[in-house]
């Protein structure tokens, strides 16, 4: 039986940029959706602007940024500030069955493209705006910059090392989250209109899914009005918990002793059986009580060591534990090579370059990375023959009147 | 009211956030999700908290409860014969089986693919596995903190001034949610793919490719530049830093020059700002250690609130370090209904995170607290005949 895409046959219009609305997008590409981010040369993507550039050459298809972001996908160069450009952004949008976008709340209905009007151009619709802050309540005509999202959602007060300022998280945590809530929102959404044949509209405010992956302390809160500490690496019940320096210039690694049994395996691989039993430490609730000598212990111990020998070590026995990746280390991971976890496709202006893939395997259908990600507007001409069902010479009069830049 | 997904029941065999935040996504849009937890201590989240009073109590956690709510939950001994025919009836009748529990238990209880495909040809069932089920480190272990060094995350979060302070992990189970998304998506594709197939399949997700997908633009500079992303690397715009305010912390956030030059405006134009030091954001980032101490001084005089509204006025896209006291009494959020309240049998009234997205015809509903250990054990093993 041929491998069929999961989403064959469905189309989609992207109107996003930056990361949360392509990486909500990008999940649609994987499961095998035409994907079509529609762009314009004269303000291109962010992400298209930032390094990394291919071998330090800027240049607006070479960021790695992008690429990683929006493989799979078509572009099409459209300057939606030009008159002419919103029948073609209209003839899109009927054709689709998906129209996303993640501009602040109300820029799509001034430019004529809000929910009232795609719906009457494709009764069936599914429209998903990924919003800063929703497009309702008092807020919502606030900005929002991916960074903020994670001090803003209460993620940065809880979040640090103890008696630290509040931290961020190294990425901006609330655009890929916001990004996979709106894939699961639009799957959701596209199983129902199977069932029922209706579309709809769906509003997905960033902060409110940055919330989402925070019960823990927001239940602290509500339940017993408690703010929980920054804790650094440290866990509510298990210890030791952290990250703990190894052998090498800045090399780290985790290790995490998840219970009594994994104590007693740890103690005995670091070659300290007599800890097992040892009432300081036997228990979770006495590691917690030590757990400040318990780490001098455990880095007496992996200081001495490569961090890639300290997790052959401890997983070989059955401790959690594992090296603080870096992008090096992730490229060059032997089990996430084996696995084919990377893509390496052919792009026109980087070569190939390694790309990560799709985090999940299908054991029947057709779901991969299709093809690198786009040149800025590479698919214009074929798009708006063939989907928007414009002749040769309306083509040529919207390139002349500048529409398609 | 109608639901997206009121048409699909499903089985979670899940210990811990992934399986149960995947399931608890579907549920929240109507599905039938019947939670089995093994007998005495449940899921391994009961036991987790937070609690009321600090006191733990399986029927109480915070964690257990948000992640549960919507589902029915039954009590199955996997170990035992009864207990696995009993699952075999319930995953006949079942779409979809998400699952966390390590597939070397999954095969001791003869819940391996291969022998419920050919049974269940409708069947789709999705397995979480930190690594994955293949490769060389298939059998690893790997809670959140491991995950999230594994998935090279870890190493971008730090300060650098503080070289000797370790790579930090974020708050939270976030490796147990990024897997749960990812598992929700590729379940709802095979669901999908199903409706022109006719026949389910296995869906395998890898908790460290999940992670590895979300490192925004670091991952690319070993490929494209042959450069190892670190912690330690100082930012190259600024200011994109944490202020301490009178009464709290602000976010400060200038990507574009016109911000700076706004935000310069609302500290009242100081001399120190015209600083050749800090007259473009590449400038400032390398100057960033006085422009800091400088910045500081000024919003230690300020509320957060007075500045971040003087900031949002002029699409300058400073945000609070919100504490949860803030977002419980955030006016937005209250017009919004964000939050959630839900009423338990044994634990009482919750507030939990709500509806993370609104859908215009099939809104996000709560129908239900979270299930005591077996309550509908035999509500469940009545409907299908047991």
């Amino acid at each position: 039986m041929s491998r069929r895409p999961p989403l064959a046959g469905i189309r989609v219009a992207d109107f996003t940029w930056v990361w949360a609305g392509p990486f909500c997008t990008l999940q649609l590409a994987h499961l095998g959706a035409e994907v079509i981010r529609v762009e314009t040369a004269t303000r291109p993507c962010v992400t298209r602007l930032l390094p990394p550039f291919a071998d330090f050459e800027p240049g607006p298809n070479r960021s790695g940024y992008y690429n990683q972001y929006n493989q799979g996908k078509k572009s099409i160069a459209l300057d939606l500030k030009r008159p002419e450009a919103l029948d073609v952004a209209k003839r899109l949008c009927a054709a689709s069955d998906v129209v996303v976008e993640n501009f602040a709340a109300g820029v799509m209905d001034r430019m004529g493209l809000g929910w009232g009007v795609i719906r009457r151009l494709r009764p069936d619709a599914i429209m998903i705006a990924l919003s800063g802050y929703g497009a309702t309540g008092p807020d919502s005509d606030k900005v929002s910059y991916g960074p903020a999202q994670v001090p803003l959602s209460g993620m940065s007060s809880v979040t640090g090392y103890r008696d630290f300022p509040p931290m961020h998280v190294g990425i901006s945590y609330g655009d890929p989250t916001g990004g996979l809530h709106g894939a699961v929102a639009v799957l959701a959404a596209l199983l129902h209109r199977a069932q029922t044949g209706a579309g709809q509209y769906i509003d997905l405010s960033q902060w409110e899914t940055s919330m989402a992956v925070l019960p823990e302390a927001i239940t602290a809160w509500t339940m017993n009005g408690e703010a929980l500490p920054r804790d650094g690496n440290r866990d509510p019940s298990m210890a030791p918990h952290g990250v703990f320096r190894a052998a090498g210039e800045d090399r780290w690694v985790a290790v995490a002793v998840e219970d009594d049994a994994a104590w007693e395996r740890f103690a005995t691989t670091i070659g300290r059986p007599e800890l097992a039993s040892d009432p300081r430490y036997a228990t979770a609730a006495a590691r917690k009580a030590r757990e400040d000598e318990l780490e001098e212990l455990v880095t007496a111990w992996t200081s001495t060591r490569s961090p890639e020998d300290v997790t052959a070590q401890l997983q070989a026995a059955g401790v959690a534990a594992f090296t603080a990746a870096t992008n090096k280390d992730l490229a060059e991971d032997p089990h996430l090579n084996e696995r084919g976890y990377f893509v390496e496709l052919p792009h026109p202006e980087v070569g190939t370059r390694k790309h990560a893939g799709v985090p999940w395997r299908m054991s029947a259908s057709d779901c991969r990375v299709r093809a690198a990600a786009p040149l800025l507007g590479a698919d214009t001409d074929r798009v708006l023959s063939e989907v928007c069902g414009y002749g040769a010479a309306e083509i040529a009069r919207l390139r002349e009147a500048g529409a398609l830049v | 009211m109608p639901s997206a997904l009121g048409h699909l029941r499903i089985l979670e065999i899940g210990d811990g956030v992934g399986a149960a935040y995947a399931t608890k996504l579907l549920a929240d849009l109507g599905a039938d999700v019947v939670k089995v937890e093994p007998p005495g201590r449940g899921d391994r989240t009961r036991h987790r908290g937070p609690f009321p009073g600090g006191v733990p109590d399986p029927e109480k956690s915070g964690l257990f409860l948000y992640l549960n709510a919507n589902k029915r939950g039954i009590v199955l001994d996997l170990h035992a014969a009864r207990g696995q025919e009993t699952l075999d009836r319930l995953a006949a009748r079942a779409d979809l089986l998400v699952h966390d529990v390590h597939t070397t238990a999954m095969a001791a209880h003869g819940l391996e693919w291969e022998k419920l495909s050919a049974r269940h040809p409708r069947l789709v069932m999705t397995s979480i596995a930190p690594f994955g089920l293949t490769g060389p480190h298939a059998s690893y272990r790997g809670p959140d903190v491991v995950m999230w060094n594994a998935g090279g995350v870890a190493t971008l979060n730090g300060d650098p001034t503080h070289p000797e302070l370790p790579p930090l992990k974020a708050f939270g189970d976030q490796s147990g949610f990024q897997a749960g998304l990812n598992a929700a998506i590729g379940s709802l594709g095979a669901l999908f793919a199903r409706l022109a197939t006719g026949r389910g399949e296995h869906v395998e997700v890898s908790t460290q490719e999940a992670l590895a997908a979300i490192l925004e633009l670091t991952f690319e500079f070993w490929p494209y530049c042959g450069l190892v992303a670190s912690r330690l690397g100082a930012k190259p715009i600024q200011p994109l830093c944490f202020v301490e305010c009178r009464d709290g912390w602000i976010f400060l956030c200038c990507v574009e020059e016109h911000q700076w030059k706004h935000f310069v405006e609302i500290m009242g134009s100081p001399e120190w700002a015209q600083m050749e030091l800090f007259e473009n954001r590449l400038a400032r980032g390398a100057n960033f250690d006085a422009l800091h101490a400088f910045l500081q001084e000024w919003c230690r005089e300020q509320s957060v609130q007075e500045l971040y509204d003087a900031a949002q006025r002029r699409r300058v896209p400073f945000a609070p370090v919100s504490t949860m006291g803030d977002l419980l009494a955030s006016p937005h959020l209250k017009a919004r209904g964000f939050f959630a309240t839900l009423e338990h049998p044994v634990a009482g009234k919750l507030t939990v995170p709500g509806a993370p997205y609104r859908m215009s015809a099939t809104p996000w509903a709560l129908r239900r607290p979270a299930p005591c250990l077996g309550q509908h054990t035999d509500e469940v093993l009545a409907e299908v005949g047991r």
